[in-house]
């Protein structure tokens, strides 16, 4: 039996790995995005959610933080040797946890169509997709063979922890990166 | 001032964010996905830019190696080259600084501060 090395996801974080390893995620209205390399065994997995705002297309504000997210795990797969061009892209998350119309029903769906539009904007091609619905979904990404298992969960106290967990996480502004200028550097 | 500036990034989606935020000050926008064809979009380029901006992990050819041409190219020695980019250690920025990069962008970027980094560093370039 295989002993790979297992990294929990939470939200706003991306990994990658050459080696043999299980990407563990937890999803509500969240989603996240699995990339696979199968020439070279490269996998990573993202795990996020828009900031609150009113509009999500890909160049509108609040997508700027979800572009973010691709942005690394792209680069994040580049970095171990992997070529975008063989990416095999799969797609999770974007439920509608015990949604209520005044918890702002719309924000697993804006997450989702994030995705598709700007996954679709990057010329890849998604290979498997599994978002909506009303329970959580429970991945585990093999990173050594672009395998990905999900388990939808009942418990519903597992499911409140969750939307308590993800509304907070929405209310939270995304932080942008800061400006060095260098000085009497090689120019 | 409105200049010509050169956007390297292999992601479609954030070249768009870049060259959106810099036409709203009227600058007129090139594009290239990696630092190959950057190098080729310059060669195409008689009077060439005033400004690059690029990403450092990109396929082909990566941001800070299309810095090390660039500064060993006479032609573009002095033009002024700013780096976006999801880096943001002590140590990477460093090898940008020695790479000849001048500045250092840490991405998400606010558009706001893109621009105003872009129009420092074009009114210092004289």
């Amino acid at each position: 039996m295989r002993l790979e090395k297992e990294i929990l996801l939470h939200v706003g974080a991306v990994h990658a790995s050459a080696e043999p390893a299980v990407i563990k995620t937890l999803l509500g209205s969240c989603v996240a995005v699995c990339l696979w390399d199968p020439a070279v065994r490269v996998g990573g997995m993202n795990h996020f959610m828009l900031p609150q705002g009113s509009s999500t297309g890909p160049l509108d504000d609040p997508a700027r933080f979800g572009v973010h997210a691709m942005d690394r795990l792209v680069g994040e797969m580049l970095k171990l040797g992997s070529s975008p061009s063989r990416f095999v892209v799969k797609v999770f998350g974007g439920a509608s946890v015990l949604a209520m119309p005044a918890s702002g029903g719309h924000i697993p769906q804006s997450n989702v169509t994030f995705v598709r539009e700007y996954l679709a904007r990057e010329g890849l091609r998604v290979a498997a997709i599994s978002v909506g619905g009303t329970l959580p979904r429970q991945l585990r990404f093999f990173t050594d063979t672009g395998r990905v298992l999900v388990r939808r969960v009942v418990a519903l106290r597992t499911q409140e922890r969750l939307f308590v967990r993800e509304s907070e996480q929405r209310r939270i502004p995304g932080e942008f990166g800061d400006v060095t200028l260098f000085r009497g550097g090689r120019r | 001032m409105s200049a010509t500036i050169l956007i390297v990034d292999d992601s479609a989606t954030m070249r768009a964010l870049v060259r959106g935020a810099l036409e709203a000050d009227r600058h007129a926008v090139v594009e290239a996905p990696n630092g190959e064809a950057a190098l080729a979009t310059l060669a195409s380029m008689p009077t060439g830019v005033d400004l690059v901006i690029t990403d450092v992990i990109m396929p082909q050819m990566d941001g800070l190696s299309l810095t090390r041409a660039l500064r060993d190219d006479p032609r573009f020695a002095a033009t002024p080259i700013l780096v976006l980019t999801t880096e943001a250690t002590p140590a990477q920025k460093e090898r940008g600084r020695a790479a000849g990069a001048t500045g250092w962008l840490v991405k998400p970027f606010h558009p706001d501060t893109l621009r105003r980094t872009v129009r420092q560093t074009l009114a210092e370039r004289g």
